[in-house]
């Protein structure tokens, strides 16, 4: 365990889950028999977590499974084996970008790259990595972070599953990032098992319409310089630097036309694309989608491991609910990211038309309590939860969900998939909640 | 009939001293001189200029197919080598509104093209830009240039290309210039007719190319390529939005791609939003954006692959058997 912290996110929970894997998803045994229990008390919680996950009585998908089976259908029947972006994965998860913060860029990304392999996931790996890393110095002598996550995933990950993700925003496309690795032998591999995609990345969840953003040295500032801009903010007698990227300019037409360049360019690649939550990510999505993305991710306003300006942390961008509500009835595969750490509010998002959600925060913070088995421990406890809540639901895998799972307290039913039994949108709908 | 490609992948060059002995070296060697004398002599007597290239910039073509282009250091600052000099070729029409290059290029090709017998790492091309030109203009050349390229070395060293196994007879249309002319779209629905998986935003894939050229008899272009498949100096056709104004130049029977050809965006705003949708960060292009915001010429032209003109000529298998320092995609080499 480092120094890490994630003030606002549910670091003890998942540092528990990190230690005590599925045996975190119960009430502590030692109080079986002496103890009662009921709802704890409500923590403050967004539009996505406020939504019940209600379970009918009746259950002809139970009664399917149980003619299948010939004997009752249980929880460990679930099965979360999905695809991913063009990719198998045997949970309906994937391992977020972390971006090139301190945090997310050191020896706790190779952790959790080489525990991501082992869980069979997808692991995305951040912008500008590159330009502020460095690729191959001194002949290869040295690995440069990226290679060494690559190298990580690819010693560990199962035939068949899994699939490495890399982000080019635009301080990337000046490092040429997607050419650089698609002509790397370290990557032959998984070009030819099909597990390499590159990801679009037009914005993320802390800090929508920023681009990314980091602090750094007097000395590190310099070096930067000619490929960032970076803004003296703290102080001349600040020892630190703002480091900031640029968004890069979007317009559906420059969108529809990269995401076929890339498709052009790297056929072998299977091609992502990562939004913010605008407040046209719906626009955007089905955008990508019919230039032919094999994955859109939309990052909620609670997501991002980045560090930001308070303001756009807590002011800024379309909670996740919001932005599945917006997008509707997926016309592909949609990827959510944004405070996943736990079953229930996995679930919701794929209720509302996720296929797989992100773990980020999460994901650093697990690694950070245990380097070796600390993510592993959190995703199982995570899927145990899923094939519980699943099972519940009288359904048997993740792709059966549906928005006729949840209940939405705030107001009517959430319209998630236009083509159901959905209202149409409601422009007197309360402020702030999802319905 | 020209001898096809074969089936099976071409082996890759001997140890260097071994090739440049080779009489089938010396044989495509004495081929690409007189298709250097003949392209000088027919562009010169078209009133072109000849310039030589830039070999290093801070920029250069972005390429595409995984093409990417290598770094030199250059007084401290991140410079490329040539992969094309496409916008060197731009900027030079204020001076040079007829102008062409012999032009040594070094792409680092993806290692999947290591066996399409049309790649290598270092390459020229014979490089023409046509001031106020249209596409059809410049097609005229090109084809005008494979014409009278064909017709001298079929002069010049007929022995050399009947001791290479070829037949004069299958080059008769091109010396009598005839070529057919078909869009992308239409290249498009022969091949998925065809059962090939083409992507219909995207270039013809080497394997749709190759079964393109296999089935005709007659060199032909192929127009209107999708936005989306070119580099962003390719220029859109305003009356067809998302189709660009450019053009292959394919060989028959199974020789593939010689020419890469188009009319050029030259509109600053144009071409700073075309780099966008490429992906391209324009500030990479300082250089070429303050050319542009001054006023670039409207043209068009394309390149000439030299070693695949050579090996159509020669109709040998694959393009290190007429390069004399061969460098095939991922086989380092000296």
């Amino acid at each position: 365990m480092t120094s890490l912290s994630a003030p606002g996110f549910p670091e003890d929970a998942v540092r528990a889950r990190a230690r005590g894997g599925t045996a975190a998803v119960f009430p502590d045994p030692a109080g079986y028999g002496t103890r009662l229990y009921g709802p704890t008390a409500a923590t403050a919680a967004d539009a996505l977590d406020r939504a019940r996950i209600v379970p009918p009585v009746f259950m002809p998908e139970r009664l399917e499974k149980l003619i299948d089976l010939a004997r009752e259908p249980e929880f460990s029947d679930v099965d979360l084996t999905t695809g991913v972006g063009g990719f198998t994965a045997r949970l309906p998860l994937y391992l977020s970008a972390f971006g090139s913060t301190r945090a997310g860029s050191g020896d706790l990304a190779v952790h959790a790259a080489r525990q991501a392999a082992r869980l069979g996931i997808p692991m995305v790996i951040g912008e500008n990595m590159v330009p502020v890393h460095g690729y191959r110095r001194s002949g290869d002598a040295v690995r440069s972070v990226l290679r060494a996550r690559v190298e990580s995933y690819l010693e560990e990950v199962p035939d068949g599953f899994g699939g490495i993700v890399v982000q080019q925003s635009t301080e990337d496309a000046d490092s040429e990032v997607w050419n650089l690795l698609y002509s790397d032998p370290a990557f032959r591999p998984l070009l030819e098992s099909g597990r390499l995609a590159f990801e679009l990345k037009t914005g993320q969840g802390a800090k929508p319409g920023l681009g990314g953003m980091t602090v750094v040295g007097r000395a590190e500032a310099e070096q930067l310089a000619r490929r960032f801009t970076v803004a003296d903010v703290f102080g001349e007698d600040s020892g630190h630097r703002l480091r900031c990227a640029t968004p890069g300019t979007f317009t559906d037409e420059i969108l529809r036309q990269q995401l076929r360049f890339m498709r052009n360019n790297f056929p072998k690649a299977r091609t992502w694309v990562k939004f913010h939550p605008g407040r046209d990510v719906d626009r955007a999505a089905r955008t990508a989608w019919a230039a032919g993305a094999d994955a859109v991710t939309v990052d909620g306003a609670e997501g991002g491991t980045g560090w930001a300006p308070g303001v756009f942390l807590d002011q800024v961008g379309l909670p996740l609910a919001e932005c599945l509500r917006r997008i509707g009835s997926p016309d592909g595969c949609l990827l959510a990211g944004g405070g996943m750490w736990e079953g229930g509010r996995a679930l919701r998002a794929l209720a509302l038309g996720a296929r797989a959600v992100g773990l980020g925060r999460a994901a650093l913070v697990a690694v950070d309590e245990d380097p070796d088995h600390g993510l592993e421990r959190l995703a199982d406890a995570l899927a145990l939860e899923l094939r519980l809540l699943v099972s519940a639901l009288g359904k048997y895998a993740a792709g059966a969900l549906g928005p006729e799972d949840l209940w939405w307290p705030d107001g009517p039913a959430a319209p998630a998939h236009p083509t159901a039994d959905a209202a149409p949108r409601d422009a007197a709908r309360p402020a702030g909640g999802v319905a | 009939m020209d001898q096809p490609q074969p089936t099976t992948a071409p082996a890759t060059p001997p140890p260097l001293g071994e090739h440049l002995r080779s009489p089938r070296l010396r044989a495509a060697m004495t081929v690409q001189q007189e298709v250097l004398q003949a392209a000088r002599d027919y562009l010169r007597g078209q009133a072109f200029t000849e310039l030589l290239p830039p070999l290093v910039g801070p920029v250069t073509d972005p390429g595409g197919r995984g093409a990417k282009a290598l770094d030199v250091d250059y007084y401290g600052h991140p410079y490329k080598l040539m992969t094309s000099a496409i916008l060197y070729k731009q900027a030079s029409l204020h001076g040079f509104p007829r102008l062409f290059y012999i032009a040594p290029n070094v792409r680092v090709e993806p290692e999947e093209t290591a066996g399409t017998g049309r790649h290598l790492v270092e390459f020229h091309q014979i490089d023409v830009e046509i001031a106020g030109a249209s596409r059809e203009d410049a097609q005229e050349i090109a084809a005008g240039l494979l014409t009278h390229v064909t017709e001298h070395v079929w002069t010049a060293v007929p022995d050399v290309l009947t001791g290479l196994g070829r037949d004069e007879a299958d080059f008769a249309d091109i010396r009598a210039g005839k070529y057919d002319v078909h869009t992308h779209a239409e290249a498009v629905a022969r091949l998925v007719a065809a059962g090939h998986p083409q992507n219909p935003d995207g270039e013809i894939d080497w394997a749709g190319e190759r079964l393109l050229s296999l089935e005709t008899d007659r060199a032909f272009f192929v127009d209107d390529y999708p936005k989306g498949s070119r580099g962003f100096y390719d220029r859109e056709d305003p009356d067809n939005p998302g189709v660009l104004r450019n053009f292959d130049l394919i060989a028959p029977h199974g020789f593939g791609e010689l020419v890469s050809g188009s009319e050029r965006e030259a509109d600053y705003a144009t071409i700073v939003t075309r780099m966008r949708e490429s992906g391209e960060n324009p500030a990479k292009y300082a250089w070429y954006l303050k050319e542009a915001r001054d006023g670039i010429p409207a043209s068009a032209g394309f390149g000439m692959g030299l070693q695949r003109l050579v090996r159509f000529l020669t109709g040998l298998d694959a393009l290190w058997q007429v390069s004399a320092y061969p460098k095939l995609p991922g086989v380092v080499a000296p």
